[in-house]
């Protein structure tokens, strides 16, 4: 799918922005703090609703101005969307193709962008949560049953420790949060395992060309294992009780990174570490045209930083040929577009938009 | 609020505790209501006064009702070996509406709820296990809502529902004269996780 139009009013520091970007690759320069992040990031939230910068919508209104506005027109196989969000006063307003939607969860899957920011490192380095964040923003992308399940293995999860907090919690009453919360935990590890199984081999496919030579790693690490929860969550029991908390579960889950044969997280230096990060979201970015058909967007922020002319060569390399791609960088003077590659350039300044 | 009254306060307050009732609508009711003649505002407050005097809950089913027992639980011609249970009297009136059911029902007035401070005893399980073991009761369906918190209630009915009771459980799926294409991703996984052999 191909953004052929993108519109913003008072997203963060942009002011007006009206881009006609290219069909491949779209070449986003400016110097530091000009409003480059900003714009991937207005284009991520008109099509997903949702920011990698802030959970707090507040802080994506131009200070002052009290409200945004964003529109994306998207040429998609079979038909062209439009995406529409207002924001004013606290409250969201979506449209699709100019029709108000009652539920945001109706977006999702209409438009699908991957974005890449340094951010993202923190997806090799941190802790499982991120882990488990990506796997599970990327499968309810493109399942929405596993959303379906994920929300409800939530809400179960949530009313279990509840009652795991009360004085002398009631074992029949326990049972029946279990059954539930195996039911659709089950559905959570198989999804995953399957999504992560398929995700693998991308990765290391796009690693390889990233980083050549080096072999990156990919795999599920359950916390359980498949068809398992109900029989451990009986097992845990008293020790759920004592700790007041559910502690084994899907929600424990994490992805094993590897590169070279070793520990990602506590080995690989920082640049295998955002060569790693990149991987997974350029694997996120394949399955997803695997599985639908469409190319998704691609918005790399800030990858060109740091890296001389043959491993931005590389880079290029990864993104495949056809998908249309938005690229940050703060380097002025250099051509970084590979030739035979059609490429569009915009310069980003003070919030507002200059065709170089 | 223009009107700087601790007794229109109160007023607004109380409209707000209404389900469905949020800020605007509650200010609404109540200018409605001052500026009106006094005699609506009057009869509203019978009205409200006279139902509450009138309704009780009905001694078998738990159901609101003005007669005890209910119209429901006293009509010989349903049969009272088979109870319906849901969580509220809506629910009930819904299945009413259908015309079709010739059971009678059970009112549990919520649904297991740890994160409300709902359990068991918040509920009216009791009144429904006395029911049971009178022994005229052979099957009970559980149609509470499809939530999480519906779900483990039917649950908690199945495992707490004495030996020689069957416990069914209502279906989700495909409301009927509804396309495919209009069912939502959650619903459509449990209609084909429910799915039923035709041959």
């Amino acid at each position: 799918m191909h953004l052929t139009r993108f519109h913003c009013r008072s997203f963060r520091c942009l002011r007006e922005i009206d881009l006609h970007p290219g069909p491949e690759i779209n070449l986003i320069r400016g110097r530091n703090a000009q409003g480059k992040t900003s714009l991937l990031e207005a284009i991520l939230f008109a099509a997903t609703s949702k920011s990698h910068r802030t959970t707090l919508e507040t802080e994506l209104a131009n200070s002052g101005a009290g409200e945004f506005h964003v529109r994306i027109e998207v040429q998609r196989a079979e038909r062209e969307v439009v995406l529409e969000t207002h924001w004013w006063k606290g409250q969201k307003r979506v449209k699709i193709n100019g029709v108000a939607q009652k539920r945001l969860s109706d977006m999702l899957g209409k438009v699908s962008v991957v974005l890449f920011a340094p951010e993202d490192i923190a997806l090799i380095k941190s802790g499982s949560a991120l882990r488990r964040r990506f796997l599970d923003m990327a499968l309810s992308q493109l399942e929405p049953a596993y959303l379906a399940a994920l929300q409800q293995y939530r809400q179960v999860l949530r009313q279990r420790n509840e009652l795991l907090r009360a004085p002398r919690p009631d074992p029949g009453l326990l049972d029946v949060w279990d059954v539930q919360l195996a039911r659709e935990g089950e559905v959570l590890i198989e999804r995953r395992a399957a999504f992560i199984d398929e995700l693998a081999a991308l990765a290391s496919q796009a690693y390889g060309k990233i980083a050549a030579g080096e072999l990156l790693a990919v795999a599920y690490a359950p916390d359980c294992p498949a068809g398992g929860l109900a029989e451990l969550l009986r097992a845990k029991r008293e020790g759920d009780i004592r700790r007041k908390m559910t502690v084994h579960g899907p929600h424990r889950d994490d992805i094993e990174i590897a590169v070279a044969g070793t520990p990602a997280r506590s080995h690989a230096s920082q640049g295998q570490q955002k060569s790693a990060a990149l991987a997974l979201r350029l694997a996120e970015m394949d399955l997803a045209h695997r599985r639908t058909g469409e190319l998704p967007i691609l918005l790399l922020d800030e990858v060109l930083a740091e890296l001389d002319a043959r491993r931005a060569a590389q880079l290029f390399d990864a993104i495949p040929v056809g998908a249309q791609c938005f690229i940050t960088t703060t380097d002025l003077a250099r051509a970084v577009a590979p030739e035979g590659r059609p490429a569009v350039e915009f310069v980003i300044e003070a919030g507002a938009l200059a065709q170089s | 609020m223009l009107l700087n009254s601790p007794a229109v306060e109160r007023l607004i307050e109380a409209f707000r505790r209404l389900p469905g009732v949020g800020k605007r609508t509650a200010e609404r009711y109540a200018l409605h209501l001052l500026s009106a003649p006094t005699e609506d505002a009057a009869a509203l407050s019978e009205a409200v006064r006279r139902a509450r005097e009138a309704i009780r809950k009905c001694s078998i089913c738990r159901n609101l009702t003005e007669s005890d027992p209910c119209a429901i639980c006293s009509d010989a011609r349903r049969d009272q070996g088979l109870v319906c249970v849901v969580e509220q009297p809506s629910g009930a009136m819904a299945i009413e509406r259908g015309g079709t059911y010739r059971g009678v029902y059970h009112v549990l007035h919520g649904a297991l709820n740890p994160l409300e401070g709902v359990g068991p005893d918040e509920l009216e399980m009791d009144a429904l296990f006395r029911r049971l073991k009178s022994g005229r009761v052979s099957e009970i369906i559980a149609a509470t809502n499809a939530t999480a918190e519906g779900e483990a209630t039917a649950l908690y009915l199945a495992r707490q529902a004495q030996p020689g009771v069957k416990v069914t459980r209502i279906a989700h799926g495909v409301p009927m004269g509804g396309g495919l294409e209009y069912t939502d991703e959650g619903t459509l996984a449990h209609a084909l996780d429910g799915r039923r052999q035709m041959s």
